[in-house]
């Protein structure tokens, strides 16, 4: 068989093989938008690929049993957006000090750090955390969802990686010699130069806690306090069991935000994370 | 005694001995670890079959940017949508039913939630769905930084694509595997989202989808307050996730 004709029957099955991934990867989602704009008696016929005109039928019921949906994006979004700012901050200014200055226990430091990603969640973030903010008398508060993301030792590495490649320490040493402060360099100079790579870590962060179920499960109680994820865990209970077509808007109306975002920002937030996880 | 109480009893290493004997545990850890392989060996195998042709400058796939778009969506939609997705989808009266009928493949409608192991297996689906799109990403970000003259001098020299992709893509790409299997590894140990949430949270049909994770959940939210046999899953979750870093770390680490 000559080269061409091989490689073309290779390249004609690639493509085969992506496109059915690329159909395993979207039916499910397409399905679900789908679904959002048909009537129960009609996602119980069958399956159809078409959008049917049941949206707003759907929409009251969704709205009309008492489950505030805007009360739960609100709350997400109350804890996210300042826990996304807090990560991205302390991290840099983390993975900002290891790259930049020398001092004692450095490297041990920084591989505690990294060992700190494999500790579980169940460990660090749930018994022990429950007690404590117990006894601080924080539970059904946002604070404790908010400030542990000052700490978050996956996204100092990621900054680390991505300062290592990025930075230029004659820009401080100049700016040193200028007489700035440390602070201010960091703030005025390296925060500006690393925007791709902190907004790629605000993304990241941001959709981690906006999709984070555990955590807001085990600390919070009332049921106006609950995070978007809560609510949608609420949609499977009693109040919508057989009402198909509202549990699929419901589920459809968490789910869109964020293929939005997704699509507008695809190209900065994949190029970033490949950046991200360089080594050399 | 629950977890609010101010007296406590030190039984020292009495929660562990139970935890060996208790058959939740052993079943909780056999179902983790089984549902992590049957998630990540085709995460990876697949992952790194799409990473090799990406990058290959002899195939020249086209719209590469749009299909690592498109894989890597599914690790940002909420997992608790997803997992009643998923549900509704593999339901009684669900599309998966509702097709396979009319295709003729089964007779009639399966109840997929009934069977421990389909169960599981659509647990493993699911996480292979919500990961394998960063998989790649990872996978051709290590690729990218390999010298393209390595191949170039192998081709000179007569290798066969297999021999090129086992002597100097795998060994090169050794610190990429060592992340992408330990934060897998990791977060496979932990798995907690979609078990809990695609059945009923205990783990059915049959405790089959009852990870570490939901295990200690259960004894943590139980009445009784089994708060150290709670707490020492958890620490039980680390040691094994510790253990196996190590071991993987170990037999991976370039030799100096």
């Amino acid at each position: 068989m000559s080269y061409t004709i091989k490689t073309k029957l290779t390249k004609t099955f690639i493509y085969i093989f992506l496109v059915i991934l690329f159909l395993i990867t979207i039916v499910p989602v397409w399905i679900l938008l789908i679904n959002a704009t048909r009537s129960t008696p009609e996602i119980q016929q069958g399956v159809s690929l078409l959008p049917s005109n049941n949206l707003l039928n759907n929409w009251k019921y969704l709205t009309g049993k008492g489950a505030n949906i805007w009360r739960g994006f609100i709350n997400s979004a109350l804890i996210s957006i300042p826990a996304t700012l807090l990560t991205v901050h302390f991290s840099m200014m983390t993975a900002y000090a290891i790259q930049v200055y020398d001092f004692a226990y450095k490297k041990i430091l920084y591989n505690i750090i990294i060992l700190l990603t494999i500790i579980p969640t169940q460990m660090a973030s749930i018994i022990g955390f429950y007690k404590y903010m117990s006894m601080l008398n924080l539970l059904n508060s946002y604070i404790p969802l908010i400030i542990p993301a000052i700490a978050a030792p996956p996204m100092v590495f990621f900054a680390s990686q991505y300062l290592e490649s990025t930075l230029v320490k004659d820009l401080i040493e100049s700016a040193r010699i200028e007489g700035a402060s440390e602070i201010g360099i960091f703030h005025r100079i390296i925060l500006p130069i690393a925007k791709p790579g902190a907004f790629t870590m605000g993304i990241l962060s941001f959709v981690a806690s906006w999709n984070n179920f555990f955590t807001p499960f085990m600390l919070i109680s009332k049921v106006e306090k609950y995070t978007l994820p809560m609510m949608v865990k609420l949609l499977r209970g009693d109040m919508y069991r057989t009402e198909y077509g509202a549990i699929y808007l419901g589920l459809a109306i968490t789910v869109i935000p964020i293929i939005i975002v997704y699509a507008m920002f695809s190209k900065y937030i994949i190029s970033g994370i490949s950046l991200g996880s360089v080594k050399d | 005694m629950t977890i609010m109480s101010k007296t406590y009893n030190f039984v020292g290493l009495n929660n562990f001995k139970q935890l060996f004997s208790d058959d939740f545990f052993i079943k909780s850890v056999l179902n983790t670890w089984k549902i992590w392989l049957m998630n990540f060996i085709p995460q990876l195998g697949i992952a790194m079959l799409l990473a090799v042709w990406f990058m290959n400058n002899r195939l020249k796939i086209k719209f590469v940017g749009l299909w690592r778009t498109v894989y890597y969506l599914p690790n940002l939609l909420m997992p608790v949508a997803i997992a009643a997705l998923f549900y509704n989808l593999f339901s009684r009266y669900g599309p998966v039913n509702q097709i396979a009928v009319r295709a003729g493949i089964l007779e009639e409608a399966f109840d997929f939630f009934r069977s421990p192991g389909w169960t599981q297996s659509i647990v493993a689906f699911i996480q292979w769905w919500m990961w394998f799109g960063v998989t790649i990403l990872y996978l051709m970000a290590g690729m990218s930084s390999i010298s393209p003259s390595y191949y170039e001098a192998a081709l000179v020299d007569g290798a066969s694509s297999w021999d090129m992709f086992t002597k100097i893509t795998l060994p090169l790409l050794k610190p990429v595997l060592i992340y992408v299997l330990v934060t897998s590894l990791a977060g496979g140990m932990q798995m907690f989202d979609i078990p809990y949430l695609l059945t009923d949270g205990r783990g059915s049909p049959n405790g089959s989808i009852m990870t570490m994770s939901v295990l200690m959940y259960m004894k943590f939210s139980s009445g009784k307050g089994f708060i150290g046999a709670g707490a020492s899953v958890a620490v039980m979750i680390f040691i094994i996730t510790a253990i196996s870093a190590s071991i993987i770390i170990r037999l991976l680490r370039e030799k100096e």
